[in-house]
Order: C-alpha cells, then structure tokens, then sequence
C-alpha cells in the first residue's frame, strides 16, 4: 500500500498534569480505521497494518507511521509561530498606553495606586521555560483564546503542545518497526516529527510505548518556569500480512482481458 | 524494448472526492514505454505497446496519507462500450484492494494503430461516493 499511516496522540495536558499520568488522558487515532483499527479515539487504539507478500514469500508493500501529537487546552499550533510574543508586545504598549493616560490625569494618592495596580496585573506573567516548551518560552501566559493571564491561580491557562521524545518498546525491541525522529519544514509540529517504517513479514499484535514531554507551570524564586514533565503511553500495532494476487485474474499473470475482435464478414 | 511498461495514476484524492471526478486536473497519467505513447500526464494516456510486453498499472496519492487503490480495468471494446455498466458498483466494504496488482500481457491479436480504451475505477476510501472512474486512457499497437 502507499498510503502512509498517521497516528494522532491528543492529550489532555493540564488533566494529565494533575493526575501525574496520561492513562485515561489520551486520545488516540489513525486513519486505518476502515482496514481494521479498533479503540479509535480513546487510549486503547489498536492499529492495524495490513501488509502483503509475493509468492516468493517476500514483503509485497512497505508501511510508513507519522506520529502527530496535539493538545487539549493549548492555542492551537496553527496560528503563527510569532503569535505569543505578538501577544506579549501588544500587552506592553497597552500598558504603557494606560500609563501615559494616567500620568495625565490628575489623581489622588489612593486612586493612583490602585489604577497603577490594575495596570500592573493587566501586563501578565511572563514564563521562562527548559526543555521543549512550543512556542511559549519567555512569553506572557495565555489563555486558550490568547488573551492574558492576570491571576495564575485562579485563570486557566494554555499549555505548551505534549512533544514526543521516544518510541520504544516490544515492536522496536523486536525490530517490527524503526521509529526515528525527522526534522520536517511543518512549523505545526514544531519543525520535528516522529515516523516509522514497518516489517510486516512477521505478522502479530505488538505493543510500543511513546514518551510524551509535557510541561506544568511551576513558579520558582518568584518566577514562573515551564518545567518539563515526562509522562509514557501504550499503543499497539496488530500487522496481518495476506499473498498479493492478480487484479485481472485474481490469481497469476495472464493475458490483458481485451476483446478478440470480430470476423470481418 | 523493455519487457515491462509501467502506467502509473496519480491522483489528487481530496480533489476527486471534492469534486466528484477524475477529470479537472485530479488524475495524470504517465508511462515509461519507449514507444511513442500520447497524453503523457493527463487521463487521456494511449500508451503505445507491443504484443508480448507486461503492462503493470499502479496508483499513487498526491497526498501520500490519503488512500487510493485501482478497483478494476476493464477493456472496452472496439465500439467503446464496456461490458460493464457504466456506473460502478457499488464498493463492498473489505475488498482487499491493497493486494492485488495490475499486471498482464498484451495479446498478440490487436489492430496495429486501434486505440483500445479502457474503464480505470478508482476507490478511495470507502462508502458510496468512494468509486469514481474515467473511460479516457487507452492501450494501441503501433
């Protein structure tokens, strides 16, 4: 076959983070639900590779696996790669702004604080990040819709993407598959991605294992830093492998099926 | 002369889904025959072949994570009219497209310069608009 698989690892950061596991916090899916994936959508995904062999016993087709991971609760990795620190620049001229306009204005002592106060929470929380933090390190907080996050505590936050370390296990163990990581010019993986290609000559249920860095917001000093958790989950690969056949003749080659014309009369 | 003359369909699958067609620019063909096959990259490829020679079809998806695979070839016929209707079938869910390989050899008995046409059905996917097919390419004797 030439379809390549994709395998889609969506996680539920900020709950994965609570509860210290992925288990029950991912959702998984591929696109070969329609030759026999099972488990689509929940952390239990079986995918199926359906592989072929000629009648010399050799491997007829070759598979390729993508591993995509997305988040639960994140700004979408789509928006431009520019979009936090444009968020925190527009933050600080309007705080600035706000600035000017009060030191025009003439306030009492009491009144000026607490403006200069609500001034100082509207500028947010800047966020100082180790390991892999997509697209957040040395930016503000954000929100899911991109707007400022003025009290940490009580707001909910976006997270940084989960980020795929590792693939191992009893499938790479066992040579079934290779996985690697490529760098890729797709920024919405964050320029890198995972994939694998498949033995399929050896067929059975093999299980694999990703590790996921995700990363909490910890504050620290005074400070808040994006600090690199890592977390694993299981998947498996159920690989099948039936003999190649002749479309025309469902069996060996033959002659092309085309008419015998007719005798001119 | 190579023994063997591979055709290969590209296909933009999301187009001819979107579209519901082969045609619009979603399909091209191509050979490597050493003769002088017409309509290199569009549906309309006549590969031009000799008696004996191996003619292997095989599909590829524009988009590699898109599925695509040749449901049937069927020779039309010297009037151009298929044996088959001329819709499709409808898809039966657990064809085992992805094993079966195109491949035959051209008969000894074809009028030299007669282009013999033939129906290419695509499955994409599966489901009811899942088939769609052209009657444009074609196979000729020089």
């Amino acid at each position: 076959m030439t379809q390549q698989l994709a395998i889609i690892v969506l996680v539920d950061v900020g709950t994965a983070l609570t509860s210290k596991t992925l288990d029950g916090n991912t959702y998984l899916f591929d696109n070969m639900q329609f030759h026999g994936s099972t488990g689509e959508g929940t952390g239990e995904l079986v995918t199926a590779i359906n592989g072929s062999y000629w009648q010399d016993g050799s491997q007829g087709t070759e598979e390729v696996l993508n591993w995509l991971p997305y988040s639960l609760g994140s700004i979408p990795p789509t928006l431009p790669r520019g979009y936090h620190a444009e968020r925190s620049r527009q933050s600080d001229e309007r705080a600035l702004a706000d600035l000017r306009a009060l030191a025009e204005k003439p306030l009492a002592g009491a009144e000026a604080a607490n403006e200069v106060n609500r001034i100082h929470r509207g500028v947010g929380h800047r966020v100082k990040a180790t390991g892999r933090a997509h697209g957040a390190t040395g930016h503000k907080l954000l929100d899911v819709t991109g707007a400022i996050v003025t009290d940490i505590g009580s707001d909910t936050h976006s997270y940084p993407g989960p980020v795929i370390t590792d693939i191992r296990g009893q499938a790479v163990d066992e040579k079934i598959m290779y996985p690697s990581e490529y760098g890729s010019p797709d920024l919405v993986t964050d320029g890198w991605y995972w994939s694998a290609t498949v033995d399929t000559s050896r067929p059975g249920t093999y299980s694999y294992t990703m590790q996921i860095q995700l990363h909490d917001l910890v504050q620290e000093g005074g400070e808040w830093h994006w600090e690199p958790v890592t977390m694993t989950c299981e998947s498996q690969l159920r690989i099948i492998t039936e003999p190649r056949r002749n479309g025309f003749t469902k069996a060996g080659m033959g002659v092309l099926p085309i008419a015998v014309p007719a005798p001119q009369a | 002369m190579n023994q063997q003359v591979n055709i290969v369909v590209v296909v933009d699958v999301i187009g001819a889904l979107s579209d519901g067609t082969l045609r619009n620019g979603n399909v091209m063909m191509v050979d490597d025959g050493t003769l002088d096959s017409t309509g290199q990259g569009t549906p309309d490829l006549c590969t031009v072949v000799q008696p004996g020679q191996v003619v292997q079809w095989s599909a590829l998806a524009v988009d590699l994570q898109t599925p695509v695979e040749i449901r049937n070839i069927t020779f039309l016929g010297a009037e151009g009219n298929g044996s088959n209707g001329s819709t499709p079938s409808a898809s039966a869910d657990g064809e085992k497209l992805d094993l079966e390989t195109w491949t035959g050899v051209v008969p000894g008995y074809l009028a030299p310069g007669v282009a013999q046409k033939y129906r290419l059905e695509l499955r994409m996917h599966e489901g009811e608009h899942s088939l769609l097919q052209i009657d444009s390419p074609a196979l000729m004797c020089p």
